[in-house]
């Protein structure tokens, strides 16, 4: 992966200056931001927004930590309404804080869903490594890029329409019939669902822009299996994003048209079916679960690869796995059902369930098998890799019971099923997106992070995150349902627990958030090359220059070759390579 | 002894800290033993992930200088391995997890029916008696009372739900109880942790779900609604309270009811105000078909397709006549939504049923005897 005549500059490149150097003034730059069709700077004002989305979530799920730690209930003594943030002094009959608890709680599962973990990795870091990644100048259509993010910022626009305007309290999922009924004088709910809508054709733009670019702006000498794994799990992310998101973009029109012209398809009513929109839903929302989780096993290939020093053990094994991951994704849509639909599809969705099982518990074996031997350093995104391994576990093995008929009859819409979806969603891909967010910092900003503040948030994550979530297992299994505002007596201290930890782990975002701050500001300068790292993108400066590379690149070796490869952009010796091979032999590839 | 003594108590233990202590009944046990093996199997398998992990972690640490060995790019012996062995205990906990549904979702014949209507934010069980408990306390039928903490169970724990009173729903201990449910509103779903049963409640059709309380299990358990039903969902909660059928009689029938006619008289009556014009009980053929022997047997329609007289489709033909025609007949018949409510269509089935050879063992039960209620149809969310 040298690049050929490459001058080695070991500052910023010598004729072309940073992607991140103004334009002029001020506004001059905020308009060269605004109309640039550079997927790094696209990538960036993508993190930048998926960032801001998730502060946003992330208050909504403290607030109903908040309110389930003393929950508003009517004082059976006095009959007044007494408990916490959304009581208020309100000594009547009315229960507002449930109503605020069910807009709380739709806001957080919406604005993490649709606005931060979809686009999330794929769109953030997706759009500025894949074609570093590919050695490509730019994605297959940078305008369509461009596109896709004002399309996302158009529609999470009317999604805030819809909260400012007094909340939806139809939770994420907008299960019909509730959802054509509730609040009927009120447009918010026609608000959310077209903004959703739209954020739908974000992702479908940037998943054909990305196969596109896979298929056709590989650098000379990549063949598909030269392909660094993280571009294999975007690729099949991807896929599902073309492939599933139309049918979301369907169903939520027919619920705006049933809601405003009352057209009978799902109303029971008017002769329709209720259960048909949960199929049509769960048709795009559970692919969706592996649009959110693949591309966070895309960064644990390539930070564990690195950071272990070591080939990813079985990279085709791997790299296929994602591919049937994706085309079984398409197959499981009915497990969301099992208390709704009849035996026969009950037991054929079971038994598709338990399929995609398999290619996910190989990739958990492959990672393992990677450590073995190798040289594995523990700074902070390794260490938020390992995390990733043990929550994800956790997560995926969570997942047999609710596959399981008979134990899903009990567990179905329990707290195990929040604290197993959060186990894969959170403990998979936010964890994963923060080792990515460290391990390549420094290329996207130019900046290196404090190592010690990183390690420290890492750890106080850990510990909040598994606080917060773990007990909730064991709530859903005693009966503690979803959704509730309220909740008897038994479950009172196990909501506590989870309400302290989820402090603590707003605590650690806070430490990486004050980290990166501060790195921006006074953050020591990175080395292009600071990890070792084969892949294309650390073959360019920190932060890249505007056209990504001085010269097209020609690979010249897998993306996992530590045991020969000098890294690019290196001192000689700083990465020391593998015994050499004995006499005759030739190098696995 | 002292193992399997302690692995017992272990055993033990996890199901307490599990599900607050062992299900009682046969199904919710299955369905224990279900989630102990694999909890079991997802021990051993974490155990030996992580521990590998960390023994990787540490002995493969990084150290200036060290010079590894040479990474190995695959093992295709290894991974079919891993690969093969998980797949076998997946399909092992399929069939495992089959068996013990099927037995929970479909409801033996002899069981006790009990209707249960679920609404925004309540639920309200009619006996086979006409007795209905609920907090609904304005239907005509009337009857029933509310749970009140304070005076039927002081320990209960319903400070922190909001709820001021909710349901009490009396079942008898040792015998089989089917819930036939429907929704007024949106869809909810009946949960009693205690028994391991969850169905989702329909506004459209009917869904069961049945259980066999054990003398352990006298006493109450909680019900819950488990699908989010807006504002008031955490507290559509319900007392479900098992106990000797003695009592049981005692509290359904004379203290609650019959207020009103039991289900099959009440359909016999309906029959006579609305349906005899058209259809006979006797075998004759008139405009519509006759209702002897039409319950639960299949019979031929327009469409060419055969249908069985099941309780849906009864239901649908009662609300939606034109949806199938059978063979022979005209689409004759207007709908009676809105003319008849649950309660009337579910009684007009009773009566249907004792006219027909596959009613049930009930068929024509004496009236208020809750164990010979009607029964004899099949369960599951069809």
């Amino acid at each position: 992966m040298t690049t050929l005549d490459h001058p080695h500059h070991p500052a910023h490149g010598g004729h072309e200056g940073s992607y991140l150097t103004p334009k002029g003034g001020f506004w001059a730059t905020v308009w060269d931001w605004m109309t640039t069709i550079d997927h790094k700077k696209i990538g960036m004002m993508y993190l930048v927004a998926i960032l801001t989305m998730f502060f946003v979530g992330g208050m909504a799920a403290l607030a109903v930590r908040l309110e389930l730690l003393n929950p508003t209930r009517l004082d059976p003594v006095t009959g007044h309404v007494v408990g916490s943030i959304f009581s208020a002094a309100d000594a009547t009959d009315t229960k507002p804080g449930n109503e605020i608890y069910n807009r709380m709680f739709t806001l957080h599962g919406a604005v993490m869903v649709f606005m931060f973990i979809i686009p999330s990795i794929p769109a953030a870091l997706g759009n500025f490594l894949l074609p570093l990644m590919l050695g490509a100048k730019d994605v297959a259509f940078p305008r369509l890029n461009l596109c896709s993010w004002y399309l996302y910022v158009f529609g999470s626009i009317f999604a805030i329409i819809a909260v400012v305007g007094g909340g939806i309290d139809t939770g994420w999922t907008f299960y019909t019939p509730y959802s054509t009924v509730t609040d009927p004088d009120h447009w918010r709910l026609v608000y959310m669902v077209l903004g959703v809508f739209i954020l739908g054709f974000s992702s479908i733009f940037t998943g054909l822009n990305f196969v596109v670019t896979v298929h056709k702006l590989r650098c000379p000498g990549m063949g598909w299996f030269d392909m660094p794994l993280f571009v294999w799990a975007i690729y099949a992310t991807a896929i599902i994003q073309v492939l599933a998101t139309p049918v979301l973009g369907i169903t939520l029109l027919l619920l705006i048209f049933e809601r405003l012209f009352h057209i009978g398809i799902f109303d029971p009513a008017l002769g329709g079916d209720p259960v048909l929109f949960q199929h049509f839903f769960w048709f795009y929302s559970h692919p969706a679960v592996y649009i959110m989780i693949l591309p966070g096993m895309a960064i644990i290939n390539e930070t564990l690869a690195v950071h272990a020093r070591k080939r990813i053990f079985g990279y085709r094994a791997v790299a296929f796995s994602s591919l049937a991951i994706a085309g079984i994704s398409f197959l499981v849509w009915g497990h969301h059902m099992f208390t709704s639909e009849g035996e026969l599809s009950s037991a054929i969705f079971s038994a598709l369930t338990f399929l995609v099982a398999i290619p996910t518990a190989v990739k958990m074996f492959n990672w393992i098998a990677t450590l073995y031997k190798g040289s594995i350093t523990f700074n902070t995104p390794m260490l938020y890799t390992l995390f990733f391994l043990f929550t994800f576990a956790i997560g995926g093995l969570t997942g047999m019971p609710l596959a399981t008929l008979s134990t899903d009859l009990h567990l179905h819409d329990s707290y195990f099923v929040v604290a197993h979806f959060h186990y894969v969603m959170m403990g998979g891909t936010v964890i994963a997106l923060l080792a990515g967010l460290h391990h390549w910092w420094p290329k996207m900003t130019g900046k290196m992070y404090n190592e010690r503040a990183g390690i420290m948030g890492c750890f106080l994550v850990f510990i909040g995150f598994n606080m917060t979530f773990f007990i909730q297992f064991i709530m859903g299994s005693q009966g503690m349902p979803r959704r509730y505002a309220s909740y008897v007596d038994d479950f009172h201290w196990m909501h506590m627990v989870s309400t302290f930890g989820s402090w603590v782990l707003l605590a650690g975002f806070l430490t990486h958030l004050v980290n990166f701050m501060t790195s921006l500001a006074v953050g020591a300068r990175a080395p292009d090359n600071p990890w070792g790292g084969l892949t294309l993108e650390w073959d360019t400066d920190s932060p890249p220059i505007e056209h990504n590379f001085h010269h097209e690149p020609i690979l010249t070796h897998g993306p996992y070759d530590f045991d020969d490869t000098v890294p690019p952009r290196t001192r000689p010796g700083e990465w020391p390579l593998a015994a050499p091979l004995p006499a005759g032999a030739t190098a696995h590839h | 002894m002292t193992t399997t003594f302690t692995m017992a108590g272990l055993g033990d233990a996890l199901i307490r800290l599990f599900f607050r202590g062992p299900s009682g009944t046969e199904i919710g046990g299955t369905a224990d033993g279900v989630f102990m093996f694999i909890f079991w199997w997802s021990v051993v398998l974490f155990v030996g992930l992580m521990g590998l992990m960390f023994w990787f972690m540490v002995k493969y640490r990084r150290r200036p200088g060290r010079i590894g060995p040479r990474s190995v790019s695959h093992n295709t012996a290894l991974e079919l391995f891993w690969t093969i062995v998980p797949t076998i205990f997946l399909v092992f906990m399929f069939f495992y997890g089959f068996w013990g549904y099927a037995d929970a979702i479909v409801a033996p014949a002899e069981s006790l029916l009990l209707d249960v209507r679920g609404q925004q934010w309540s639920w309200m069980v009619t006996y086979p008696n006409g007795a209905i408990t609920g907090k609904v306390m304005s239907t005509p039928t009337g009857g029933g009372e509310a749970y009140d903490p304070a005076r039927d169970n002081p320990q209960a724990a319903i400070k922190n739900l909001g709820a001021k009173s909710i349901p009490l729903i009396v079942v008898p201990v040792n015998t089989p109880v089917q819930l036939r449910m429907i929704s007024s509103d949106v869809i909810h779903a009946f949960w009693v942790p205690d028994f391991r049963i969850k169905f989702d409640v329909m506004p459209n059709r009917y869904t069961n779900v049945w259980f066999e309380a054990t003398e352990d299990q006298i006493g109450d358990h909680w019900v819950f609604c488990a699908e989010y039903c807006g504002q008031d969902h955490s507290e559509m909660a319900a007392v479900l309270r098992v106990v000797p059928m003695a009592q049981y009689r005692e509290v359904v029938e004379d203290k609650w009811g019959p207020k009103s006619l039991p289900p099959v008289e009440y359909g016999r009556v309906l029959y006579n105000s609305k349906c005899f014009t058209c259809h006979s009980v006797n075998g004759d053929k008139n405009t519509g078909p006759t209702w002897l022997n039409l319950y639960g047997n299949e019979h031929e329609y327009t469409d060419g397709k055969k249908r069985l007289a099941d309780d849906n489709h009864i239901r649908e033909s009662i609300l939606t006549p034109g949806a199938a025609i059978r063979l022979g007949f005209p689409n004759q018949m207007t709908t009676f939504a809105g003319s008849l409510g649950e309660h009337e269509i579910s009684s007009i089935i009773a009566y249907m049923k004792t006219l027909s050879d596959k009613g049930g063992p009930a068929a024509a039960p004496p009236a208020g005897a809750p164990a010979a209620a009607p029964g004899g149809t099949t369960g599951g969310g069809q």
